[in-house]
């Protein structure tokens, strides 16, 4: 049976499935041995007969005979006494496997002797394989028999489906020859399991091979289960009838693999058959005792059925040989594992601890301060600097890296946001795959202040799902297998991006706040200048109210002045009138400049003329002595150029500082400077005095109209907020600084360009 | 007393004959009647007659032309219209004149009034509120200077304006002098005399 075309899998699947339906069916011996059981004469007489119908087997169970009884005559032996000599199983074993044999034997020299081409022909050592399949039928014999209460394990089934269990094997062997052969080579190299190999390579497994192979040979039910599902966990199989009797040729299966007897094609050893002994309910204890009575058992079976002529001692020492083997490739697979179970465990320790450790909400930096931590953990000791780009907000912004560099015993030397240096490329840009070290290397050593000398440094990028979250520049001496350094690496870039992420989406709440409170702060301005607004709307309603009446009172005042004698109390009275008219003026007219500020009317002026001329006037404007008595320094930054201003309201506003100043009754004096800020293009005009100063309650408040800190009736209190108003004209600013008895110093900055 | 009758009499007439402009002008009848004749001192003659007649005006303007004091014309005594909404304002301005010989006043309480009363009364001066009830105070300026009978009338605007730049409209409207309310009594009696150059 060849196949030389490379089909699909599906086809070839189907090709195999059909290739076992052709096969010829169990002869109706083999057929009714399997059925029948030893269990009442009849069944002994049936198989009597049905051998000595056949010549071939006839002669075949005689020399059995001859070899198994010592002192028995061959010519005295009939066949009748041969199987009850032999015993019930023996026969049938040595039926079936004749029987099986010729099924699957391809031209074969010798029907009658079914080993010569399995093992001359043939990868598959098919005369080790019948030693296993005796083995697994002896073994679950065995331990059926021990457990005689176990009415679903009768010994002779249990016998029957141990010997028939792997017969999918032969069928695929005898299918596909060399891709059997393949599958078994696989299977001896890789030590691994022959049923996934056998679905990689060939597309199914012996299991299913033997499950269509029953259906076509029509085997009983049990036996059916058996080929198909023995290897299955025993805690999966389904809920059959016989699922004890599947799971004890499993477990059978299981014992004689380990003991290494014949050959099985599986190498994985999926549990403790003492455990799965117990699962199953079965004695444990049987299955600790069973070695020693499986191998007589075996040997007295595989000398009756001369399995291959050698001496029974030889195989057994054969099989302990390749036990011995078997166990040293096993362990030493074993211990590879165990190293690389090791180095998992350390990664996977280091991974649980950085993880217990994290913190919700933390910080970029903390998370950097963690994994460098988890780093020395995982990796040892040594230099470690992590590189982290920070997500560009806006799009002029440039790139910057923040650099954290550890020392040798893990403590912070430095964090660091650095302009990366020129032509760098874009740490997100990296190829989170394999990114090329010397692409970025220099730029990050050239970054880095600690770069000793010659030092093994190593890049190892932190990679996220989206792309490398940061770069780890280290010496630590203990790197792991790629896969477990993959593995905590992705942990740590994660965290990094996540902490980034977290870090983002605060800073976009945390301006949303700030706008807020810039809106909050708006709504208040706008409050403010609303009222103001309406304060004046009422103020320049009412001064023109005021303004004809007060006008009356005035003039008529005035005309009364100059009727009387102004030497007498009448006079002096009217004179009074006339004053507190004027001072009644002024406030109304300063209400009306505040409700309507008028533009101011700009040309180039001499800063120190200007403040010359504001101090002098506030002189002889302040009532004597005090203004005059106090000395006012007007210092002026020399060189200035002329500045374009209203020198009328500017000249207004510094008076009002200056009289506001003075009514501070400063302890030596007032200065005030003039200079240019050139970096803001600014003209500060600074008064500053030592007087009485302000709390914060009259400094919140000393701009506000109106307001004024001395009782109540003695000032207006419009002074400050026109000079605000005039600085602001000029699209300036007033500002003022003042602790109490320290002094006060008011800032007025104007921008030079501002030409409105 | 006589003098006094003749400055009665010649405040209410709008025509002179030259033996009256000889009087008011303290000149000689020969002169004035030269003056005519060359058109220095412009007139008519009375239809059908050779009889010279000269208008109010035309004799205020020759005066003042040649440096002839006026107040003779004037009975001695500066017309001053006082316009204003408020009649204690009104009041005030009226006392402060009227008390004084030199001015005779009147008063309007609306725009409309005014360019009534300048018409007939035809004032040396009105004292102009900004604010009044019908019109405003620069309207009712620009309407009498539009009258080229009223070029030589002066006005001054009392306000409580402040600003700046709406004092400049005001002026521009044709005001000699605004005046800040409320103001100083001298230093406006100052600024009315100086206008009327009394």
């Amino acid at each position: 049976m060849q196949i030389t075309a490379d089909p699909s899998k599906a086809q070839r699947i189907d090709m195999i499935l059909r290739e076992i339906d052709s096969l010829p069916t169990l002869p109706a011996i083999a057929m009714r041995l399997l059925t029948l059981t030893a269990s009442d004469d009849s069944s002994a007489n049936e198989v009597t007969e049905l051998i000595s119908s056949d010549p071939v087997m006839t002669g075949k169970i005689l020399s059995m005979c001859k070899r198994a009884s010592l002192g028995v005559r061959a010519d005295a032996v009939t066949i009748d006494k041969a199987v009850v000599l032999l015993g019930f199983e023996a026969v049938r074993m040595a039926v079936l496997s004749i029987k099986v044999f010729d099924v699957f034997d391809k031209p074969a020299p010798e029907p009658t002797d079914p080993d010569a081409t399995a093992a001359t022909n043939n990868t598959f050592d098919r005369v080790n394989f019948w030693r296993h399949s005796l083995a697994v039928g002896v073994a679950a014999e065995l331990i059926a028999t021990a457990h005689p209460d176990a009415r679903d394990l009768p010994r002779s089934e249990a016998f029957v489906c141990g010997l028939m269990h792997d017969m999918g094997k032969l069928a695929l062997d005898f299918i596909l020859p060399k891709a059997f052969a393949r599958v078994v080579e696989l299977t001896e190299l890789n030590n691994g399991n022959i049923a996934e190999l056998e679905r990689r390579v060939i597309g199914i497994d012996h299991h299913t091979a033997g499950k269509r192979l029953a259906e076509q040979w029509q085997l009983p039910r049990q036996i059916l289960d058996t080929m198909w599902m023995h290897s299955s966990s025993y805690e999966t199989l389904p809920r059959l009838e016989h699922r004890r009797l599947v799971g004890l040729i499993g477990l059978a299966d299981l014992i004689v693999r380990r003991q290494h007897i014949g050959y099985s094609g599986n190498f994985t050893f999926e549990r403790d058959p003492e455990q799965l002994a117990e699962v199953m309910g079965l004695n444990p204890k049987v299955i600790e005792t069973l070695g020693p009575k499986l191998y007589d058992e075996l040997q007295r079976r595989e000398g009756i059925l001369d399995l291959d002529g050698q001496p029974s001692r030889e195989l057994y020492l054969e099989s302990i040989q390749r036990a011995n083997q078997t166990l040293w490739r096993l362990n030493s697979a074993r211990e590879k594992r165990t190293r690389l179970a090791t180095v998992q465990s350390e990664v996977l320790d280091g991974i649980t601890a950085f993880f217990t450790a994290a913190t919700p909400g933390r910080t970029v930096q903390d998370a950097m301060d963690s994994v460098v931590a988890s780093a020395r953990a995982v990796l040892g000791k040594g230099y470690t600097a992590l590189i982290y780009e920070p997500p560009q907000h806006g799009e002029a912004a440039r790139a910057s890296w923040l650099i954290c560099e550890y020392d040798h015993e893990g403590a912070a030397t430095r964090s660091e946001l650095i302009a990366p240096p020129l032509h760098a490329p874009s740490l997100t840009t990296l190829d989170q795959a394999a990114p090329d070290p010397a692409a970025i290397m220099p730029w990050v050593v050239d970054a880095l202040t600690s770069n000793g000398d010659a030092r093994e440094i190593q890049m190892l990028p932190l990679n996220c799902a989206w792309g490398v979250a940061a770069v780890m520049v280290h010496d630590l001496p203990r790197l792991p297998p790629t896969k477990q350094l993959d593995a905590i690496t992705s942990c740590w870039g994660a965290a990094i991006a996540s902490a980034s992420q977290h870090e983002d989406a605060r800073r976009l709440g945390e301006e949303l706040a700030q706008t807020n409170r810039a809106l909050a702060e708006a709504q208040d301005r706008l409050l403010h200048s609303e009222s103001m607004a309406r304060l004046g709307e009422m103020a320049a309603g009412a001064a023109h109210e005021m303004n004809n009446p007060l006008a009356v009172i005035s003039g008529r005042s005035q005309m009364l002045a100059m009727s009387i004698d102004p030497g007498s109390k009448n006079g002096q009275a009217a004179k009074t009138i006339v004053e507190q008219c004027k001072r009644l003026t002024d406030l109304i007219t300063s209400l009306r400049m505040f409700a309507e500020p008028p533009e101011p009317e700009r040309r180039s002026c001499d800063i120190g003329t200007v403040l010359d001329d504001a101090v002098r006037r506030t002189r002889s404007d302040s009532p004597k002595p005090t203004g005059a008595q106090i000395a006012i320094s007007v210092k002026v930054q020399s060189g200035l150029p002329t500045v374009s201003l209203d020198p009328d309201q500017i000249g207004l506003a510094i008076r009002e500082l200056l009289l506001n100043a003075v009514q501070s009754s400063p302890r030596s004096s007032i200065t005030i400077t003039g200079r240019i800020d050139t970096d803001d293009q600014l003209l500060v005009i600074q008064v500053s005095d030592d007087g009485g100063g302000m709390n914060g309650y009259t400094l919140a408040h000393a701009m506000d109209p109106f307001f004024s800190a001395k009782p109540a009736g003695r000032q207006a209190g419009m002074g400050l907020s026109r000079a605000k108003q005039l600085v602001e004209s000029h699209g300036g600013q007033l500002g003022l600084r003042s602790a109490p008895n320290v002094g006060t110093v008011a800032t007025m900055s104007i921008p030079l360009d501002s030409q409105e | 007393m006589a003098d006094n009758d003749t400055q009665g009499e010649m405040r209410g007439k709008q025509v002179f004959t030259t033996g009256d402009a000889a009087d008011i002008c303290k000149l000689s009848q020969q002169t004035i009647i030269r003056c005519f004749d060359s058109g220095r001192l412009r007139g008519f003659r009375v239809p059908g007659s050779r009889f010279r007649r000269i208008p109010r005006e035309e004799l205020a303007r020759f005066m003042r032309e040649n440096n002839i004091p006026t107040d003779r014309l004037e009975g001695g005594q500066r017309r001053v219209l006082v316009v204003d909404d408020d009649a204690q304002i009104v009041e005030l301005f009226t006392d402060l004149l009227d008390g004084d010989e030199r001015f005779e006043v009147r008063s309007a309480c609306t725009g409309y009034d005014a360019g009534v009363i300048t018409e007939q009364f035809k004032p040396d001066l009105m004292i102009l509120d900004y604010m009044l009830p019908d019109i405003n105070g620069n309207v009712v300026c620009k309407t009498v200077r539009a009258n080229p009978a009223f070029t030589n009338m002066k006005i001054i605007i009392v306000s409580g304006v402040i600003n700046q730049s709406e004092i400049q409209t005001l002026l521009d409207a044709g005001a000699d002098e605004f005046v800040k309310k409320p103001f100083d009594v001298k230093s406006l009696m100052g600024q009315i005399e100086s206008l009327l150059e009394v």
